[in-house]
């Protein structure tokens, strides 16, 4: 295992398993919320209350009820139906009748008008075609008609129409008898004193009957409009209480909705607060072992050599002694190098003492030689200071970048970006390796923890991928914030 | 939104659905593509110079709003059409011009000469209609007019000039209100017997006073007067003929009739006939073999309206203009009342004038003299219809309907849709008249249809029809031998190129006139027909094949068919 990878092995264990015990992070500080959410109660809070079933609920009342309604109006319309083709429908359809029997009526009285009159230069019995053709009309007329009017019409008055007509015909028979023995002055007669009377009492008879249709239409009209105005009433109603359903429904759904969002922020608040806590005991405890590897392994490594080059001068020149102990010391020398630089990688003092730029000047070259990707490293802007805990977070993230180059892009060569700019600090790590998106495996802890560091600091990062490939990561913090970030209270400065 | 409007709101909504002919009409809103004619009005130039004379006085009899009509015919056999337009007169007691009808010889180089005077035609009578048939089969056309009063029969002479036979024939001291009037045969004897029309009982004496404002005398509406039953003659063949009206099982008092139409309508070469009444039921009798004639207009749905209303028949035509062997029927109505357009459909006709353009079309007019013709030589036949109103101030009642009315003329698309195409075929056939009579024929034989109009109270207008579409056509004159002579009632069937076209020579049709007796089909471009088939009265079929167009074709009954030079 080289020094790097024991470094991020020892990295992600802390990460992953973060010492000491969890601790509710709403017992620390109070949760925030989104403006006009209230607070829910710890029983709203339970993750047995789903709002599922009431919004289900309420489905399920405004569909029954429209089912409901569907078949009142089925049923009224129905009924409706059953009124007009059962009495308005055959009333008009028997009136239709009515008058097509009174129309053949009256042309029966012209004809016998003509008969009577004698201007035509024809015997009587000319007009036997004439009466025959109203006659069959006539009687599909009555056939039609008596199917029409079963209902409203009594026995008495079926007989009575049914009589007269063929009383008639038989008059209408005994004329043409009479014609058509030569004998048109008896005939006409015969229509002047009897056939003339039953033809006028049949008109007055059917023009009863269509009076009585008449009435009949009337009545069923008026029932149709109170049976209107009764589903139009109902209608209204139903629509009050169809708008009611839907509004209890649609606030519910309402209420239920910001209790979700309430939850999501409480629950996006304590996510966020954790990886702070386990970005702040990483970075506690990284500084410790940087110390303890430095002031005591170090100074103990340290007085071992001295040790060692003081008893070297005690042996012989020449001897095995002396160049066993020269060796000796030699591997002391290459340990307390390790140890130290070892430190510097875990944390590097020199974030404290000599900055973030002089530190990244120092851990560039540092890593390049590690990994042995060229990386080209570029300074823009006038520099200003950069609060230490705010450059530990922007080392971390550096870090971070260069990491992912070398495990994961496959690139041989790096670009290293770092703006001063009037307002900001800008960081840019690119490569133009494999991308993004096409690198084997999910994302790791890695890239939240970038964004967690950045959203400390208040600022922004993001990862894209170039026109020309690769991966571009950037970050961007404010100026005020990298300045002033160590001045503040932040749990990982503190850690 | 109230219950009625709501409910008027859906049921508008269901009939724009349902109303697939006013989708098929604003379909039809694009650029119109050229028809491949014109009509030209020649009447001028070819020296008609006539002038209907009504009679109006100012005593608003109901006759002066009907007259009058016109006819083509062949009157001294030279192969050209004449011209023959019927006049009105001045009423006893308010004479002071003297009107007689016009007989215009064909001068064989687009003009005509009045040789009425010449021909003994210039008599004096309230004339109405006509109709032209050889009832002696003499070979010269006769000629019946029909009149308010007693209607006159002129026998042709052969020699140019006709002689006054209507007492010697046994119409005479039969006055009444004629109007349209066909030659056929009804019997199958070879023999032309004579149908008439009558309108109302009406008479100067018994004249009733209708008005609009209480005051002033209007036109009386046919409603005010007792209907008139039609006539029917059979001719003896001695040059008499006999009243079969009440044997025939004709005489139906009720009736108010103004046109008639000879139809074939069961098919059984028998001929049956269609009267158009006004107000009153139209009549489809139907011929019963033996001498009768039975009404089955209500069966055969003639007799009324889709609604059941009975209309106000004037014309009427019948062909198949939809080539299918069948008849079909058209019959011109008042205003508001649409032409009804029939064709066959299973056992009875079937009104689809609304949905084939022409009923919305002649919703707004009051049609009168109407023809089928093939007009454009397309082998499909076209509709013409002449329009005007009665009453010289509808337009003061009904400001859409105006006195005078562009005639009309559908072009049959073929398929089952009509466009009216009168504003397209040249500028003067467009214009407004009071149109009466229609007929047509092709007086300059050039193998097209030219129309002949006459307008009430009005000039007469010959307009000549001139193909641009360079169409062919061939026509077919008959003569019968044992059939009579003119071959009315036979039937000619032209086959080319899986289409059959099929015609009968008729008298009457129209409103008051008659157009002429050779049938013309159209052949688009095609210069030859595969097959003529002729079914004549007498029962005798005869078949021609491989008969080249551009001509007109001369068949004598049982002699073959001989080509005349050009048409």
């Amino acid at each position: 295992m080289t020094r790097f990878a024991w470094i991020r092995f020892i990295y992600y264990c802390i990460v992953t398993y973060p010492p000491g015990p969890r601790r509710p992070v709403t017992a620390d500080r109070p949760t925030l919320y989104a403006r006009g959410v209230s607070r829910p109660s710890s029983s709203d809070r339970s993750p047995d209350r789903s709002p599922t079933l009431g919004l289900l609920l309420g489905l399920l009342i405004t569909l029954s009820a429209v089912l409901a309604y569907s078949a009142y109006i089925t049923w009224q319309v129905t009924g409706l139906r059953k009124l007009q083709t059962g009495l308005v429908d055959r009333d008009r359809k028997d009136s239709l009748q009515l008058l097509r029997i009174q129309n053949d009526l009256n042309l029966l009285a012209v004809a016998m008008r003509d008969m009577v009159s004698s201007d035509e230069p024809y015997p009587l019995t000319a007009w036997s075609a004439q009466f025959q053709r109203i006659r069959t009309d006539l009687d599909d007329a009555m056939r039609l008609e008596s199917g029409f009017a079963a209902a409203s019409r009594t026995p008495e008055q079926s007989a009575f129409l049914a009589g007269n007509f063929n009383q008639f015909w038989d008059a209408v028979d005994r004329v043409f008898a009479l014609a058509r023995g030569g004998k048109d002055k008896e005939a006409r007669e015969q229509i002047q004193l009897s056939l003339q009377e039953r033809q006028a009492a049949l008109s007055t008879a059917v023009a009863r009957l269509l009076v009585q249709n008449s009435e009949n239409e009337e009545q069923a009209g008026q029932r149709i409009v109170q049976i209107y105005d009764r589903v139009q009433k109902d209608v209204y109603i139903f629509l009050a209480a169809t708008l009611l359903a839907i509004l209890l429904n649609g606030l519910s759904g309402i209420r239920w909705n910001r209790r979700l969002f309430a939850r999501l922020a409480e629950v996006s608040e304590r996510r966020s607060e954790l990886a702070q806590k386990l970005i702040a005991t990483q970075e506690s405890t990284l500084r410790y072992i940087s110390r303890e590897l430095h002031d005591e392994l170090g100074q103990i490594l340290t007085a071992v050599g001295s040790m060692l080059r003081r008893a070297g001068t005690h042996a012989p020149e020449g001897s095995s002694l002396r160049a066993d102990l020269k060796e000796v010391l030699e591997i002391v020398q290459t340990t307390l190098e390790t140890v130290r630089s070892l430190s510097q990688a875990l944390h590097p003092v020199m974030l404290d003492e000599a900055g973030l730029e002089s530190t990244l000047d120092w851990y560039i070259p540092t890593i390049e030689r590690q990994t042995g990707i060229t990386i080209s490293y570029e300074k823009q802007g006038a520099a200003f200071p950069v609060d230490s805990a705010a450059g530990v977070h922007v080392y971390r993230v550096l870090q971070e970048a260069l990491n992912n180059v070398a495990r994961h892009s496959g690139a041989k060569a790096a670009w290293v970006r770092l703006r001063f700019l009037s307002d900001a600090l800008e960081l840019e790590v690119e490569d133009r390796g494999v991308g993004f998106s096409e690198r084997p495996g999910k994302h790791g802890i890695g890239l939240v923890a970038m964004r967690e560091r950045a959203e400390l600091m208040g600022g922004q990062i993001s990862f894209s991928s170039p026109p020309d490939g690769g991966t571009r990561v950037h970050l961007a913090v404010p100026r005020e914030k990298v300045e002033s970030y160590g001045k503040e209270d932040h749990s990982v400065a503190g850690g | 939104m109230n219950r009625r409007s709501f409910l008027g709101g859906v049921a508008g909504l269901a009939a724009w659905s349902h109303m697939p002919h006013l989708h098929a009409l604003l379909a039809q809103t694009g650029p119109a593509p050229s028809v491949g004619f014109r009509f030209t009005d020649v009447t001028t130039g070819a020296g008609i110079q006539f002038q209907h004379n009504s009679g109006a006085f100012g005593g608003k009899f109901l006759p002066e709003t009907l007259g009058s009509g016109c006819a083509f015919l062949d009157y001294d056999r030279d192969g050209w059409q004449d011209i023959l337009l019927i006049n009105g007169s001045d009423w006893p007691g308010h004479k002071k011009v003297r009107s007689t009808l016009r007989l215009y010889r064909n001068n064989r180089d687009g003009t005509f000469a009045d040789v009425t005077a010449r021909a003994g035609l210039d008599v004096e009578m309230y004339g109405m209609g006509v109709a032209v048939g050889d009832y002696n089969n003499d070979g010269f056309p006769d000629i019946l007019i029909t009149c308010v009063g007693q209607n006159r029969l002129f026998r042709n002479t052969g020699k140019g000039t006709f002689v006054d036979v209507t007492n010697a024939s046994g119409l005479g001291k039969r006055e009444g209100f004629s109007t349209s009037a066909l030659w056929f045969d009804y019997d199958r004897d070879g023999l032309l017997d004579l149908f008439i029309c009558n309108y109302v009982k009406w008479s100067p004496e018994h004249d009733v006073f209708c008005s609009l404002d209480g005051k002033h005398k209007s036109y009386c509406t046919p409603e005010a007067y007792r209907g008139a039953t039609c006539w029917l003659f059979r001719n003896r063949g001695d040059g008499t003929f006999e009243d079969a009206t009440a044997a025939s099982g004709i005489f139906d008092s009720s009736s108010k009739s103004l046109g008639v139409a000879l139809i074939d309508e069961d098919r059984t070469g028998w001929p049956d006939l269609l009267v158009a009444n006004d107000t009153q039921p139209n009549k489809l009798y139907r011929n019963q073999h033996n001498g009768t004639f039975k009404d089955v207009a209500v069966e055969a749905g003639l007799a009324f309206s889709s609604e059941g209303k009975a209309r106000a028949g004037m014309g009427v035509d019948v062909a198949d203009f939809n080539n299918s062997g069948t008849p079909g029927i058209a019959i011109t109505n008042f205003d508001n009342e649409m032409i009804g357009l029939y064709r066959l459909s299973g056992r009875s006709f079937e009104d689809i004038a609304p949905q084939s353009g022409v009923g919305i079309a002649s919703r707004n007019s009051l049609g009168f003299g109407c023809a089928f013709l093939d007009v454009n030589l397309d082998g499909w036949l076209d509709f013409a219809v002449a329009n005007g109103h009665i009453d010289e101030t509808v337009r003061n009642i009904r400001g859409n309907v105006g006195y005078a009315q562009p005639p009309q003329l559908f072009l049959n698309g073929g398929k089952g849709f009509f466009r009216d195409v009168a504003a397209e075929v040249g500028a003067d056939f467009g214009q407004p008249k009071v149109g009466r009579g229609l007929a047509y024929g092709d007086f300059d034989r050039d193998g097209d249809l030219d129309l002949l109009l006459t307008t009430n109270n009005g000039s007469a207008h010959l307009y000549r029809n001139d193909q641009q579409a360079g169409n062919h056509s061939i026509r077919f004159r008959l003569v019968g031998t044992k059939s009579n002579r003119d071959g009315i009632g036979a039937t000619l069937r032209v086959f080319i190129g899986g289409l059959t076209q099929s015609r009968l020579v008729k008298g009457g049709s129209s409103y008051l006139s008659q157009s002429e007796l050779p049938v013309t089909f159209g052949l688009e471009k095609r210069d030859r027909i595969e097959r003529l088939v002729i079914d004549w009265p007498s029962g005798r079929t005869e078949e021609y094949k491989n008969l080249a167009a551009g001509r007109c074709y001369e068949c004598t009954e049982g002699k073959g068919i001989v080509p005349q030079d050009g048409y």
